[in-house]
């Protein structure tokens, strides 16, 4: 951070805490229902939902085989394995968020193309582990469900739509070895990661089942003592530390965002009037999804703080369908996104995927809230 | 002897440069570590999955964060076969 940048901030901060009118009852409110919606999230969902989820993620980062995943997206591939794998790939290959646009990068210009890159870039963030769980935690199976099918279907469709508008860009690159020298491969069967993997999800489910706390309790410390019985007799230290190390790094990196978002979600209940979001997005119509579907694409939304903002949205009176579009484009794109994605697809590429994104989230949208 | 560490800047490509740098005061080398961070320098060396290491223009570990004795038998192995 620059100097003038901080002397910005800090004054900025001083005048707000100068100016701000700190008794009027508005302020008032909005500080209370953050909090609020802080305490419930710490209550409900951080210790079952999260921390689990982030020990799954770290497993996943650690001893899934990706290589093997990462060569089906090679230049050799067929068609119709390449769509799928990619449109599914980016739950497995991008635990981080920053390790999506080098992966996108290497697909489209040394891989299997603009079509399965495309498929990729969109699922990444959308069907990243975490995601899907907090969704499922907070709103729903239904809804996380609803996000992760609509978020595969439409990878694949705005896959081939690039494909077909740009088929003349598309020039393979097949110099050179593809995803070689990859790193990760641990010296265990699969079926002890399956079990490993397996148990912690196991977990997490069974924190969000209401059957008998007793009976809850005794399951969760019996599955917690058959991981903890794998770490320490089956796995090698090295890989328990990078275990931990990858866990770690991604509650740091997701965690202090998204109390942050939380806080400002309950700010958003007690500031927006109700009257103005069922306006605009209280029906399944067409023109709410559309609308939804541009907040999504401009606003940024650091990673799972997209589900405490349309959690109280919704509460607003938010309809169903636009909510899953906001899911949809709110993950895949954001102004800085679109930033890169210029730079990195072209100016005629970049716009038409955009666009395509857009649509496609505004026709699953529709149809979920008119369907389910 | 220049080691380079490629990614764009996120916690597990820190991680590999002070690790990189650990196995170097370690094995009492002088090479230098650069770190590559825009994509089109880390396309030129074939790397997808971040963070990447590359070894006297020769990338030798992509995908992970290798420990640091890792990272020392990268280096000498790395180093014997160019001589």
């Amino acid at each position: 951070m620059k100097e003038w940048v901080k002397f910005t901030l800090l004054a900025s901060a001083f005048a707000i805490f100068y100016f701000a009118p700190i008794d009027a009852p508005i302020v008032l409110q909005s500080i209370s229902a953050g909090l609020s919606l802080l305490h419930e999230y710490a209550r409900l969902h951080v210790l079952t939902c999260l921390v689990p989820a982030f020990f799954i993620a770290g497993t996943i980062a650690v001893y899934v085989k990706k290589d093997a995943v990462l060569q089906l997206l090679g230049p050799t591939t067929k068609k119709y394995i390449a769509y799928p794998i990619a449109s599914v790939s980016g739950g497995i290959l991008a635990v981080c968020s920053c390790t999506i646009l080098p992966l996108f990068t290497g697909i489209y210009k040394r891989g299997a193309g603009i079509g399965p890159a495309v498929a990729f870039l969109f699922t990444g963030p959308a069907i990243n582990i975490t995601a899907i769980l907090l969704t499922s935690s907070v709103l729903g199976w239904d809804f996380a469900i609803g996000r992760l099918v609509a978020a595969v279907v439409i990878s694949v469709l705005a896959g081939l739509l690039m494909a077909a508008l740009f088929r003349d860009h598309d020039r393979k690159n097949a110099d050179g070895e593809f995803a070689a020298g990859l790193g990760g491969d641990v010296p265990y069967s699969n079926f002890t990661i399956l079990a490993f993997f397996l148990l912690q999800l196991a977990i997490l489910v069974v924190f969000g089942l209401s059957v008998d706390p007793a009976l809850k309790a005794v399951i969760i410390i019996a599955m917690i003592v058959a991981v903890l019985g794998i770490v320490l007799f089956k796995f090698q230290k090295e890989h328990n530390l990078e275990w931990l190390r990858e866990t770690w790094d991604l509650t740091k990196k997701i965690l202090p965002y998204l109390f942050v978002g939380v806080f400002v979600a309950g700010i958003i209940e007690a500031v927006i009037p109700q009257d103005v979001v069922t306006a605009l997005v209280g029906q399944n119509t067409i023109l709410s999804n559309a609308i939804a579907s541009t907040f999504g694409a401009f606003m940024y939304f650091a990673t799972l703080t997209e589900v405490p903002i349309i959690q109280k949205l919704m509460s607003l009176g938010m309809g169903r369908g636009p909510a899953l579009t906001l899911f949809l484009t709110g993950n895949a794109l954001s102004l800085p996104s679109m930033i890169v994605l210029f730079k990195v697809m072209g100016k005629r590429q970049a716009p038409a995927y955009i666009l395509t994104i857009m649509v496609l989230s505004i026709i699953a949208g529709w149809l979920f809230g008119e369907l389910l | 002897m220049t080691i380079k560490v490629l990614g764009p800047g996120c916690m597990n490509c820190r991680t590999l440069e002070q690790r990189t740098r650990d196995a170097l005061t370690q094995l009492d080398s002088q090479a230098s570590v650069e770190k590559v961070t825009d994509l089109d320098g880390m396309m030129a060396y074939g790397v997808m999955r971040t963070p990447g290491l590359v070894i006297d223009e020769r990338l030798v570990w992509q995908g992970g964060v290798p420990t640091v004795e890792k990272i020392k038998e990268l280096i000498t192995a790395n180093v014997q076969a160019s001589r």
